[in-house]
């Protein structure tokens, strides 16, 4: 009788915790609202599958995302964050992703000091006629944050 | 370095002209040379003022309380000072014809241990940018280093530096004394308290300590200037400079050598952008 040997899930951040084998990950996706949330909206028209682990916030601009909003998201119930905006040149208010570029860079190396994967917090240009980068980069960073395990720091406690 | 007597004078030619309502200066608190800030009103409490190198406050943050609104100030101010006051004065939280401010030309001031500060050794900016009065000879910009602290933990790999910083987190006791000893953290509803009437957020657990002091942090980026009044108030000593020493870096290196307050009219790294800015980590 041949068993099917499942591969342990374990937090990258605390390997003594081991994760049930049933667990997915929980991505907070935080789209522009001009092209990656239609872009996103291609990719569900178009009938083109990923992974139903994003949950997603629309925003007017990629740049009304403050780097609270990804702390926040981490110390909540989320494993992974992932935030798209429109290409630079593209924006529909002339500059903001390029303002939120700047943010975005010393949000990530910031966290990455305190000890988060890289991979924890993710960014991504989508426009609204990539429905398949879409799927494509959800389907990636969903990849990613399964490999990295539950994020079990810093979260919220009830007391 | 001991300016008290200029300092002295100064203060008392304006209370005499009339032409301030308070003076804030540093003054002796009598326990081991440690001094204090100290707002002065009238003419007769002048020779209380003192400037030597214990003088380690930041006095610019108290432009931002009741005491100096509306009222016209002097102040002393040393490098690092004069920048947060610079960026004050460009967020148009002060005015500038309200202010009568008195440049040092900064050698340096001491820690707790009694030799120089670090981030006195890694100045870039030791004399006043902005000033009405200057004291002493200026030295020029220095150049940029790199925090010893923050090389050092760089260095070290990702489970070391997340379990370091786990420690820290934990000894904060969320008692916001870094936000209110900041020069630049005025704003009158802060977004860290949003939560503070739920039971867990304004509690002390580690996650809502790192939720305050990376949100503090970042807000920070690109608008702090080292002053380190946050590490002086801090009674845990938390290791604060280090969130935003590896903030400056990384502005630093790659935002055309950004440092904050340095000139007037610049609002910071994050209020402007260049098209070549890096765009290698989003997908």
């Amino acid at each position: 009788m041949e068993t099917e040997v499942k591969e342990k899930i374990v937090s990258i951040e605390k390997p003594h915790l081991e994760a049930p084998a049933d667990w997915q990950p929980v991505i907070m996706g935080i789209l522009c609202n001009w092209c990656s949330y239609a872009g996103s909206d291609l990719t569900g028209t178009s009938r083109l599958q990923y992974p139903p682990n994003i949950r997603i916030i629309r925003v007017p601009c990629s740049s009304r995302v403050d780097p609270w909003f990804i702390i926040k998201s981490l110390q909540a119930s989320a494993d992974g964050v992932l935030i798209s905006g429109c290409h630079p040149g593209d924006c529909h208010y002339i500059s903001g992703n390029y303002y939120a570029r700047r943010r975005f860079l010393v949000t990530k190396k910031l966290l990455n000091f305190v000890g988060f994967h890289e991979n924890r917090v993710q960014f991504s240009w989508v426009s609204a006629a990539e429905g398949p980068k879409f799927a494509k980069v959800v389907s990636k960073v969903t990849e990613d944050i399964k490999k990295l395990g539950p994020l079990h720091l810093y979260k919220k406690e009830n007391i | 370095m001991d300016y008290t007597k200029q300092i002295q004078d100064i203060a008392g030619r304006l209370f005499s002209e009339n032409k301030i309502d308070v003076f804030i200066g540093y003054r002796n608190t009598g326990f081991d040379e440690n001094q204090v800030p100290v707002l002065i009103n009238q003419y007769k409490d002048v020779d209380q003022l003192l400037f030597t190198d214990k003088s380690v406050f930041n006095l610019a943050n108290y432009l931002k309380y009741e005491h100096t609104r509306n009222k016209r100030v002097g102040l002393v101010v040393k490098g690092c000072d004069s920048r947060a006051l610079n960026l004050m004065l460009t967020e148009k939280q002060v005015k500038r014809e309200n202010l009568y401010v008195v440049g040092i030309a900064c050698k340096g001031v001491v820690d707790e241990t009694g030799e120089m500060a670090q981030n006195c050794i890694e100045c870039v900016m030791p004399d006043a940018v902005i000033f009405d009065e200057m004291l002493g000879t200026p030295s020029g910009r220095r150049e940029y280093q790199e925090n010893a602290d923050v090389r050092e933990l760089d260095g070290k790999t990702l489970t070391e530096r997340q379990e370091y910083f786990e420690e820290v987190f934990e000894s904060c006791i969320r008692c916001n004394a870094c936000r209110h000893s900041c020069p630049l953290c005025y704003c009158a509803k802060c977004c860290i308290d949003q939560e503070t009437a739920t039971l867990f957020q304004g509690a002390n657990t580690t996650s809502s300590a790192f939720h305050a002091l990376m949100t503090w942090s970042l807000h920070l980026a690109g608008r702090c200037v080292d002053c380190r009044n946050c590490e002086k108030a801090c009674p845990s000593h938390l290791p604060l400079h280090l969130l935003h020493k590896q903030n400056e870096k990384v502005i630093y290196g790659n935002f055309q050598e950004h440092l904050a307050g340095m000139i007037e009219e610049d609002r910071g790294a994050f209020y402007k952008y260049s098209l070549s800015d890096p765009d290698d980590f989003i997908m």
